[in-house]
């Protein structure tokens, strides 16, 4: 921009008039590539950079954080499309992560919110203090492999869930494909709980996600996530998302709980798994 | 002819009533399904005939003599005992039939029906096509019945019970003057005393004053004529509907493919769907029952998250129940029967629905797919598979929560604030014991409390009294556990995730 003749001051105001536009684009093109600068060698070349993810996906459901819906295409989680949440064990975050999102999608759509076999009870209070509608939420337990691959292919296509979550135990790409598919046509989105040796594995999902847990100095916790796979851009690094809960209040008491009327020998054995591990 | 009635009657009266009469009503119940036709039929009370049908006629048999002679002038003849009360049920069925025609249908026993059609000749197109209609659709189940309309039901009756089998309906005022006053239905006593005057029809006998007939004959008989003629008001009492729904389909040959099913479970279904569109009903639940004759007999029963009538879905939750039959080898019956009803919502379409959803396509869909959904899973899976989740009113964290059928009116959620304590969004069924090491609680790898206690009581009311200090333990592994340490057995506990 140094190099081109700067407009007089009055005029800077009415910039933005079309002929005044006209008239830069006019002085764009008169300009020999050398002269320009990088920026507008791509607007005149109408380049697509796949660092900017801003292109034209349709809008995603917010998540509830800025830094994630920063990384995501449309800004926001698929509305319509897979999602693959990677991790291995519960407890680590992976449903907070989602609760803004869900609470969203409860309030703004009168849609279910299909929970198909989780791995234990979605506890009503703390769904309630996310900001979830109770009424929505729909709970579905098949018994076969098959009937939850029936369940999640018929409630994405049937148009009346807004989101599907599923542990679907072993799941093949074939199967993900079809899910994929079921999720445009019913415009849903689907959360597949997976373990992270899935990550391995390639996946037509269409968001992929890696959770690690974290441990945070705050008051608040929070969770370790790497985007294995989106639209519009490459895998990132570890993204780290803080959490509103307060559930972190290391006070120095707790240090030494009170066990003090405990009266019985108290006695150790050495756990072989390491928490409570997903599948 | 008719065109010109309907005319003549609606200029003279408020109403237009159409009555059914079923001459043969006696032998029809037994003939109709009975032995087949060209039999002579006979019903007989005390040994002498009192109805017979067209082939016993021919046989010429008459009506009084007694069985013994219809016996000697026919071999094949077949006698029934009169059966009132069968013929009083019969005659409710008619009644219930015939409110596809009208909501106002009202019983004359023993043999009659009167139908308020002044409301629906136009949905009938007309006066004309409604008789044909029922002309066409009595024979079907085996009945006959002779129609007389008239502006007032009375004399509708009498059209109907006066004039011949067969013969053309009369039904201008001019007509109904012509009748024979036999047709009347009055006293044997004054009907006779009438013909000694020299009256032989209703014309005759309305020019004499109203008075002296009422003196003659009694308040009643005046008050009959004056009701008959319209000058006094006649209400009916209608028949009220009970709807139970019963259809079944017999197969003349058995069926051995559970599939091929499908097309008669479709016939019957649609006959369901047209019987509540009548009506205006809705069902949550039908049951389908299998038959063979050397069989147990076979039912399924569908239920629906919310009354329904859509023939479509019908037909899906039928065919995902009849895909899990496997044990039923042939089928020789097939029936259907639904008792449960529920008055339909009346929801007006939109007439520019599509273009209004549009927009919003996603955000308000029709509620009817979301139950639809509901419906397939049930009917799959069964009814216990799927379930919603409400609080309920108990602060244990166990007891805090119930699951809840789809249903509004289920949910529970409490007038004050929300919960200020934070809970996890995973809970245990049951407390899980844990292990301790260095009085702390151990999972695998020990966990660092990091928020609590929250002491939560319970029991002291039923003497099952317990203390729970809830905290939040951090595994080392990064995963956040609700536990809590219970002061009478002193164990820890892991209640929930925090996922």
């Amino acid at each position: 921009m140094s190099r081109h003749r700067p407009p007089p001051e009055e005029l800077l105001p009415e910039a933005l008039s079309p002929e005044k536009l006209s008239l830069e684009a006019l002085s764009l093109e008169e300009l020999s590539p050398e002269e320009l600068s990088p920026e507008q060698l791509w607007q005149r070349a109408g380049l697509w950079r796949a660092s900017s993810i801003d292109c034209n996906f349709t809008k995603g459901v917010p998540t509830g954080f800025k830094v994630l819906d920063e990384h995501l295409p449309g800004h926001g989680w698929p509305a319509d499309g897979v999602t693959e949440l990677l991790h291995e064990q519960y407890g680590i975050g992976e449903l907070r992560l989602l609760t803004p999102a869900l609470a969203h999608l409860s309030q703004e759509q009168n849609r279910w919110l299909l929970w198909v076999s989780p791995p234990y009870i979605p506890y009503p209070p703390a769904l309630l203090n996310a900001g979830i509608d109770l009424t929505s939420v729909l709970i579905v337990k098949p018994k076969t492999t098959g009937d939850t691959l029936w369940v999640l292919e018929k409630a994405l296509s049937s148009k009346s869930c807004s989101a599907v979550l599923a542990w679907p135990g072993n799941i093949n790409a074939k199967q993900i494909r079809r899910l994929q598919v079921a999720s445009k046509k019913g415009n849903s989105w689907s959360i597949l709980f997976r373990p992270g040796s899935a990550a391995q594995h390639a996946s037509p999902a269409e968001l992929r996600i890696q959770l690690f847990a974290a441990s945070s100095p705050h008051t608040s916790t929070s969770i370790n996530l790497k985007i294995l796979k989106r639209r519009g851009g490459w895998a990132t690094g570890m993204i780290n998302l803080h959490f509103s809960d307060k559930l972190n209040q290391v006070a120095p008491d707790f240090q030494a709980p009170v066990t003090d009327f405990c009266e019985q020998p108290l006695f150790k054995i050495d756990g072989r798994s390491n928490g409570l591990k997903l599948h | 002819m008719g065109s010109n009635s309907t005319e003549v009657v609606s200029k003279k009266g408020t109403g237009l009533w159409l009555c059914l009469y079923f001459k043969q009503l006696p032998v029809e119940i037994f003939s109709r399904g009975g032995p087949a036709a060209g039999t002579p039929v006979v019903v007989t009370t005390r040994q002498r005939i009192l109805y017979s049908n067209q082939a016993a006629k021919d046989a010429g048999i008459r009506i009084g003599s007694s069985t013994d002679t219809a016996y000697t002038l026919s071999s094949e003849i077949v006698s029934f005992e009169r059966n009132e009360e069968k013929e009083f049920s019969a005659l409710s069925h008619l009644a219930q039939w015939a409110y596809q025609f009208t909501p106002g249908v009202s019983i004359k026993a023993p043999h009659s029906l009167v139908l308020d059609i002044k409301g629906c000749l136009k949905l009938f197109a007309g006066l004309e096509n409604l008789k044909s209609q029922m002309r066409e659709k009595l024979p079907e189940l085996g009945y006959t019945a002779n129609i007389g309309v008239y502006s007032t039901p009375l004399a509708a009756l009498c059209f109907a019970e006066g004039l011949a089998e067969g013969s053309a309906e009369a039904d201008s005022s001019k007509a109904l003057q012509s009748l024979p006053i036999t047709c009347l239905r009055a006293d044997e006593k004054i009907i006779e005393s009438l013909g000694q005057l020299g009256i032989r029809d209703i014309g005759g006998l309305l020019e004499l004053p109203m008075d002296g007939l009422s003196r003659r004959y009694g308040v009643f008989f005046a008050d009959y004529l004056q009701r008959l003629i319209g000058e006094k008001p006649d209400p009916q009492k209608f028949i009220s509907e009970i709807p139970r729904f019963f259809s079944d389909i017999t197969f003349l040959s058995d069926v051995t493919n559970i599939q091929s099913l499908m097309f008669p479970v479709k016939r019957l279904l649609s006959e369901l769907c047209h019987f509540l569109l009548a009506r205006q009903l809705c069902i949550n639940q039908m049951t389908f029952k299998l038959s063979h004759r050397s069989h147990e007999p076979k039912s399924f029963s569908i239920y629906l998250a919310n009354p329904e009538n859509d023939e479509g879905m019908f037909l899906a939750l039928t065919q995902l129940q009849l895909d899990k039959i496997t044990d039923m080898p042939e089928v020789d019956n097939l029936c259907l029967i639904a008792n449960t009803f529920y008055p339909a919502d009346s929801v007006s379409g939109d007439l520019f629905h599509s273009m209004h959803l549009r927009g919003q396509a996603h955000n308000k869909t029709d509620p009817g797919h979301a139950s639809r959904l509901l419906n397939m899973f049930r009917a799959r899976l069964g009814p216990q598979t799927c379930f919603g989740l409400s609080l309920a009113n108990d602060h244990r964290p166990e007891k805090a929560w119930k699951s809840v059928r789809l249903n509004q009116k289920n949910y529970w959620f409490p007038d004050n604030e929300k919960e200020a304590n934070p809970r996890p969004l995973y809970l245990l069924n049951v407390p899980q014991e844990l292990k301790t090491t260095d009085h702390l609680p151990y999972i695998g790898g020990q966990l660092e409390l990091i928020r609590g206690p929250e002491r939560i009581d319970f029991g002291w009311w039923d003497g099952n009294d317990s203390a729970r200090d809830y905290y939040i333990g951090r595994h080392q592994c990064g995963a956040l556990y609700w536990v809590f340490f219970e002061a009478s057995s002193s164990n820890w506990y892991l209640h929930g995730i925090f996922s």
